[in-house]
């Protein structure tokens, strides 16, 4: 492993510039240990250059011994001084002044080392125990950072993962319709070749209903990509509420053809004036109300409308076919995202309810569902009432 | 003998149009909607090939391979995968689960020559 981009030169560690001219007595440098006890060492300079260095151990255990103060106290320092103590640059690496500290008699191990600049003046020493601190430090700095580095690329590698399945499934989900169209064109022409015209009818209607299905999942990728890349424009404006449910209620009668579903509408007040945006709010009961119509075989489908608090509160329910409780979290999802094409359960693209989810949240709204499986689903939309604009 | 050929499909325009397409080449054609019962028909009818396709709700393709290729009574009739999927995935999924191979939809004269060349392959 390398420290390189961890690593910093030792002058910006320099812990002390503690220092005495080599003629200062003993005894005073003594003192000065003893007035303070964070101070280790004390590097002697002449001029500008140093020329030694006494440290708190070294120095005391002298005066300690028997006669010490006697014989050393009134000494200059230098004569008590290691005379050659490890000097280096300002500019050097704190790796390599580690190993250079690590590389003397062991005695001196954890001696200060004395910093100079270009020029061999002294500035300051090191504290070698201080830089094996931050070298450790630098050591676990860099572990973090590459187990951050680390969970982005899986991060990276899962964003490119969903990105190819959105591919796969939108692959399908367009050649699908397109298939089916190029298919019956081609039976088509077979019974146009053969004279069977009564099964044109047939095929046509097929036809036209597959491409109608292309188109609308074709809207359905256009807007979600317009909305991610955020040029879904809202356009506020006055409108009856009411109406327009009553509107969509009638457009889900005509989905549901001849199917045994009553379509009941409980509006309170109406006309019920909202400012929002009409075409958007459509959008979503279209899409909430197909699914309800494509999921119910028999029952009833609710839309009921509600006004509290400056908010309305619309709430879509069916008798229907209803979600299992783990797909619920997927619901919202296009394409069930996290689903391989292959292996997929789920029909439809998904895409719907992610554009009303993302609608919804453009019209400062909220969407809820809660649903029992075999026995209905019920989507809640509450849209305030007047735009906040 | 008319060589039968069993076709499994969720969607009823693909049966439609893929079975009329075939029965234009002199095969004669099963369908079954669905994946669900599908073993049961392949055991039944014992079709000299199944088309299968992939993305079916509740059983997919692939899967419903799987069973087929270890059941017995259906182990040894060639599956076939027809599907509207990438042809990446589906070279894939031929070779993880053991088909004879895959014809993409879409192409009227893929599903010719492909039928054609797998029941060509089985004898």
């Amino acid at each position: 492993m390398t420290f390189e981009t961890e690593c910093h030169t030792v002058g910006v560690l320099i812990a002390s510039r503690e220092n005495v001219p080599p003629q200062t007595r003993v005894n005073r440098v003594a003192e000065n240990f003893f007035g303070s006890t964070s101070l280790d060492a004390v590097a002697i300079v002449e001029g500008n250059e140093p020329v030694g260095l006494v440290t708190r151990q070294k120095l005391l255990f002298t005066l300690f011994r028997r006669f010490g103060f006697e014989l050393y106290g009134r000494k200059p320092v230098i004569t008590v001084a290691d005379t050659e103590p490890l000097t280096i640059h300002k500019n050097e690496r704190l790796d390599v002044a580690i190993d250079m500290a690590l590389q003397r008699p062991v005695e001196d191990i954890y001696d200060e080392i004395i910093v100079v600049n270009d020029s061999s003046c002294f500035m300051g020493l090191l504290s070698v125990k201080q830089m094996i601190i931050q070298q450790s430090n630098a050591l676990a700095n860099s572990m973090v950072q590459k187990e951050i580095a680390k969970a982005r690329i899986k991060e990276l590698e899962n964003i490119e993962k969903i990105k190819s399945q959105f591919i796969a499934n939108v692959t399908h989900e367009l050649r699908s319709p397109v298939n089916a169209i190029i298919g019956l064109a081609e039976l088509m022409k077979i019974s146009c070749e053969k004279g069977y015209m009564d099964q044109l009818n047939d095929r046509l209607s097929l036809l036209m209903s597959s491409a109608s299905n292309l188109r609308a999942i074709i809207t359905n990728i256009l807007d979600l990509s317009k909305i991610e890349a955020g040029k879904m424009e809202v356009i506020y404006e006055g409108f009856d509420m009411a109406a327009l449910l009553r509107e969509s209620a009638e457009t889900t009668r005509v989905l549901l053809g001849n199917k045994p579903v009553e379509v009941d509408v409980i509006t309170p007040i109406s006309p019920l004036h909202i400012v929002s945006d009409p075409l958007k709010v459509r959008q979503i009961l279209t899409n909430l109300l197909s699914n309800a119509a494509k999921f119910t075989e028999k029952g009833k489908i609710s839309l009921l409308l509600n006004e509290e608090e400056g908010r309305i509160k619309i709430i879509v329910c069916d008798t229907g076919l209803g979600i299992k409780d783990e797909d619920i979290s997927r619901l919202f999802t296009a394409f069930t995202q996290l689903e391989d094409v292959t292996t997929k359960r789920h029909e439809g693209t998904g895409l719907g309810l992610t554009i009303t989810k993302n609608l919804i949240r453009m019209l400062g709204g909220s969407i809820s569902v809660s649903s029992t499986y075999g026995k209905g689903t019920a989507f809640e939309i509450v849209l305030p009432k007047m735009s906040s604009e | 003998m008319r060589k039968r050929i069993l076709i499994i499909d969720d969607d009823v325009r693909h049966l439609i149009t893929a079975k009329e397409i075939l029965e234009e080449e002199g095969y004669e054609v099963i369908t079954h909607h669905y994946a669900f019962g599908a073993t049961n028909t392949v055991r039944v009818q014992q079709p000299d090939l199944v088309l299968l396709d992939v993305n079916m709700p509740g059983l997919s393709g692939d899967r419903l391979s799987k069973v087929m290729l270890s059941n017995e009574k259906s182990k040894d009739i060639p599956i076939v995968f027809y599907s509207s999927n990438d042809e990446d995935s589906l070279r894939k999924a031929v070779s993880e689960y053991g088909v004879k191979g895959y014809i993409c939809k879409g192409s009227i004269f893929d599903l010719r020559k492909g039928v054609a060349y797998y029941l060509g392959q089985s004898q």
